[in-house]
């Protein structure tokens, strides 16, 4: 950070990542199936930041991601998979869930 | 043509994304992820109440790695030219000063305050980014919808059009205007690193689908983002110490299959449909390239 930037004293930068929940209601998850076709384009298309890329292949930090799913769309190699696949009660709802 | 951006060269940190708190398939999130690849962390930010000031913290935590000042709803631009007033008197150079509002916060409850930045051509920016209704307060009309779009306040669809906002800026008489999309990100940073590098005031409109109010499903943000600009009714153009330049070329691919699968068109006639057809025809045919 720029150091002799008035600083507001009052927010923790960055701190919001710190306590995400999104994994918690999230439905579906992007699963990277075919890591070679994936189009680097599609780091800038995330709403949260959740992929990245390390040496080259690119990841998804699963703490931040909300399940949009627009990386599946935007690019090649990227699925949407169920973030429950077991027995839903009888409102639809996954079992153990409040 | 427009300096090219080189995605790959961009850095990996994010100063803005992770852990906001907005829907999932945000596009202002993206529309603020992507401007803080190139603005980096010499810029301080102003963002009256919208989406975006929402999403980017609440009480004492912020997903925001840059100074970030909550305005009143009027008062954005007019905040960031007094904190621009107040670097000088420190002393301080090379700050990114941004004001960025939604529509609401840009074309009409934040109108006043805009104008009268670009009327003193103040040494700040301001980003419009524009989801086409009032979202944060559950999707009303604003001057920035649409004809015909349904919102939670026009059940029948907006009678009127939608105000040309860049149109309004440019006679202004500023330095830099531009509109912008977040499917075309290499676009759009290119626009915002020349704004910040101009001295003087520039504006930038960016066109930021909201999927619960345009009524798309959650990952059809992006793609609907692109179609608008490619059917022609989002020009992707910038105008730079009055001369204007087309940034890129739409495909001109149907305007319906822009407009149908939004519910917030579901009562859209086919006159309609054709006048819109119409007039993107008659306005690539007359401008041309």
């Amino acid at each position: 950070m720029a150091k002799e930037l008035p600083i507001v004293p009052t927010a923790t930068p960055g701190s919001l990542a710190e306590i995400s929940a999104a994994s918690s209601w999230r439905e579906y998850r992007p699963e990277i199936q075919e890591p070679g076709k994936v189009n680097p384009k599609v780091l800038f298309f995330c709403p949260e930041g959740a992929l990245f890329h390390e040496e080259g292949i690119i990841a998804v930090d699963l703490s931040v991601c909300k399940g949009c799913g627009i990386c599946a769309v935007e690019s090649d190699g990227i699925v949407m998979v169920p973030e429950y696949t077991g027995v839903l009660g009888i409102f639809g709802v996954k079992e153990g869930s409040k | 043509m427009i300096d090219k951006i080189n995605l790959e060269q961009l850095p990996q940190e994010d100063l803005f994304g992770p852990g906001n708190v907005g829907c999932k398939g945000c596009a202002a999130a993206i529309a603020g992820r992507q401007a803080m690849k190139v603005l980096r962390e010499r810029t301080m930010i102003t963002i009256p109440a919208s989406c975006m000031a929402t999403l980017g913290g609440n009480n004492r935590r912020t997903t925001w790695k840059i100074p970030f000042y909550h305005t009143l709803f009027e008062c954005a631009p007019a905040v960031s030219s007094g904190i621009r007033a107040a670097l000088e008197v420190q002393g301080i150079k090379n700050v990114n000063v941004v004001s960025w509002g939604g529509d609401a916060g840009s074309a009409d409850i934040g109108f006043q305050a805009l104008s009268g930045a670009a009327e003193r051509n103040e040494d700040i920016f301001h980003v419009c980014y524009d989801n086409e209704m009032y979202m944060n307060t559950g999707g009303q009309t604003g001057s920035q919808t649409p004809k015909t779009a349904l919102t939670s306040n026009a059940f029948l669809g907006k009678p009127t059009n939608k105000k040309n906002m860049l149109a309004i800026m440019e006679v202004h008489g500023i330095g830099y205007v531009a509109s912008a999309s977040i499917a075309f990100p290499a676009d759009l940073m290119a626009k915002l690193k020349k704004a910040a590098s101009r001295k003087g005031f520039s504006y930038i409109h960016i066109l930021a689908p909201c999927f619960r109010g345009w009524g798309i499903p959650s990952d059809q943000t992006v793609e609907f983002a692109r179609r608008a600009v490619y059917c022609g009714l989002w020009e992707l153009y910038e105008v730079e110490d009055g001369i204007r330049k087309r940034t890129v070329e739409p495909q001109l691919i149907p305007v319906k299959d822009y407009i149908f699968p939004q519910k917030r068109f579901s009562k859209i006639s086919a006159e309609e449909i054709n006048r819109l057809q119409q007039q993107v025809d008659d306005y690539y045919g007359k401008v041309g390239k």
